[in-house]
């Protein structure tokens, strides 16, 4: 039986495990939030004093996770959330101020930025290094901004190599600069907790028929991000799967997708009820966050949970 | 490697091949292997930047198969430019043969980009850059030369992706290379799931002699057995030739 070289997700061998020491006591002027699931004694109930970068943050995933984040950070937190959509930036700053959160001093700042170009990981950065306070003790960013790509068409038919460099600007490249610069920006120090989250799909690992730009978009991005885990032992990396949610780039998908049974088969999800919310996503994807015992770079898939 | 030549009485056919990447290294060395294996009438597109080593290399291979009556062209393109790459496509149109039963197309050609720890790549238009040639470059060309021979019954069409041990391994340091080949893995594993009358292989090669193992060993100190390009070749070419792989496969010179 020929040995495969193909490393399987599981076979990644960083094998990490996290010390986090509080050092500041826990004064809260506020109710502590809800639990909406269950504590025990060496899980976090909240993500600390936290600078948190959200990208696509508008609408959809990123939204969500701007919402969660705004709950499980403590005050004297700051959110930075970009996107292209100014108004749905601004009126989702509007909400999360009104919030309790909001009222009891989250900051948010919103980035108006096409992270496809160049000055848009650029002013990202910029932004989070003006938001940044001494008192931070937790950088989160994640890389969730994406786009499906054309796919009506098949491999056969990208031959403008214009369109696959402005797919992979936005979806490969600019995740590698915003996380170099972020990393940059904050660099490894004691009593400052790094963690970078990759939005990933099991397009990451499985080829899917007219889905070429994507799945190679979320390959090359998954394995971008397993080399920062093998690279930074003191970086929290989570690869995550969120699983097929109703969002607008689901509806593309289902309405698009040009081969007949994976066109199929995300309908049938669709019609059938099995495509999750966002929310419920993001709530499994905070608790990994708080339990914080992931191994860093693996890939974790909601349904793994 | 004599036994090889012997004993295998398989040939690519009479067809076209274009090897990207071919004036030197692997290329240089498939470029050999190629000429030595197709059938007299065959056209072989020789793809690399520069002009004079593809000159040289189509006189070593003309020389050696003078009876073969190969028909060999030289690309001298830039493959990480849209022009390069729609060069490549319309010469392959142009020097098409009639009665054609075999495509071959090897998408050898790659850059190392710069072995740096992550957060240095803060550069989106290095970025860019490195993944138009390493990754968009081989789906625009890949994605041509099936517009320009369509698939059809007679017709046995090939594509290899020159890939790497690190298109699976994380290497620290390493994070263009290794996404840029597991971005090709996975792309051209889509090929394999949408086209079933293309054999795709993803080949990994190994550590071999050539200026980009020099490139390596400068930037990180490793020192690891080499293999000689001619070697491996000749492994990707028995794969070829035998033609038992599963399409979409992905296989590593040491396994085969």
């Amino acid at each position: 039986m020929k040995k495969s070289t193909e490393h399987t997700v599981a076979e990644h061998t960083h094998t990490h495990t996290h010390t986090h020491t509080h050092t500041h006591t826990h004064t809260h002027t506020v109710p502590v939030p809800p639990q909406s699931f269950s504590m025990s004694s060496t899980e976090r109930t909240d993500l600390g004093r936290a600078l948190c970068i959200i990208t696509g943050a508008s609408r959809g995933f990123g939204r969500a996770v701007a919402r969660d984040m705004s709950r499980l950070v403590k005050p004297g937190s700051v959110l930075v959330l970009a996107a292209r959509s100014a108004d749905d930036l601004r009126a989702l700053q509007a909400e999360l101020a009104e919030s309790e959160a909001g009222k009891a001093g989250l900051v948010v700042e919103c980035v108006v930025a096409d992270l496809g170009q160049v000055e848009g990981p650029e002013s990202v950065v910029r932004a989070s290094k003006a938001a940044f306070s001494e008192g931070v003790e937790h950088i989160i960013l994640v890389n969730n901004a994406a786009s499906l790509g054309d796919v009506s068409r098949y491999t056969k038919c990208f031959t403008d190599m214009t369109e696959v460099d402005s797919y992979l600007s936005l979806n490969v490249s600019s995740s590698l600069c915003l996380t170099a610069g972020i990393l940059q920006a904050f660099p490894q120090r004691p009593g400052l907790q790094r963690t970078v989250i990759n939005i990933t799909s099991l397009c990451a690992l499985q080829p899917f028929p007219s889905w070429v730009l994507y799945c190679t978009g979320k390959a090359a991005r998954e394995m971008m991000f397993k080399v920062l885990a093998e690279e930074e032992p003191d970086l929290r990396v989570l690869n995550y799967s969120p699983g097929p949610l109703d969002t607008a780039m689901q509806e593309a998908a289902r309405s698009r997708t040009a081969d007949p049974s994976i066109r199929k088969s995300f309908s049938d999800m669709f019609s059938q009820g099995q495509l999750l919310t966002c929310e419920a996503s993001c709530t499994k994807l905070m608790k990994l966050l708080l339990e914080d015992t992931y191994t860093s770079g693996a890939h974790v898939d909601i349904y793994d949970l | 490697m004599q036994d090889i030549y012997s004993t295998n009485p398989k040939t690519l056919g009479r067809g076209i091949c274009i090897i990207t990447g071919a004036s030197r290294g692997f290329g240089r060395a498939l470029a050999q292997e190629v000429s030595y294996f197709s059938k007299p009438g065959s056209v072989l597109l020789l793809v690399a930047r520069s002009n004079t080593m593809l000159q040289e290399l189509k006189e070593e291979l003309q020389s050696l198969t003078k009876d073969q009556q190969l028909m060999v062209h030289c690309i001298a393109v830039d493959l990480s430019t849209r022009e390069g790459v729609h060069e490549t496509v319309r010469v392959a149109r142009q020097e098409a043969i009639n009665e054609m039963d075999h495509v071959l197309l090897i998408n050898n050609a790659a850059s190392l980009g710069d072995i740096s720890h992550f957060a240095s790549f803060t550069n989106l238009d290095e970025v860019n850059s490195y993944l138009s040639l390493n990754v968009s470059s081989a789906l625009a060309l890949t994605a041509g030369i099936l517009q320009v021979f369509p698939c059809r019954p007679g017709l046995r069409w090939s594509v290899v992706n020159v890939s790497s041990v690190f298109a699976t391994q994380a290497l620290p340091s390493w994070v263009l290379y290794c996404t840029a080949k597991a971005a090709r893995k996975m792309m051209f594993g889509v090929l394999a799931e949408e086209e079933p009358n293309v054999k795709v292989l993803s080949y990994s090669p190994g550590p071999m002699d050539t200026d980009m193992q020099v490139d390596i060993r400068r930037l990180t100190g490793s020192n690891h057995h080499l293999l000689p390009c001619q070697e491996s070749a000749a492994k990707l070419m028995k794969l070829l030739l035998d033609n038992n792989f599963l399409s979409g496969k992905h296989l590593d010179f040491f396994e085969v």
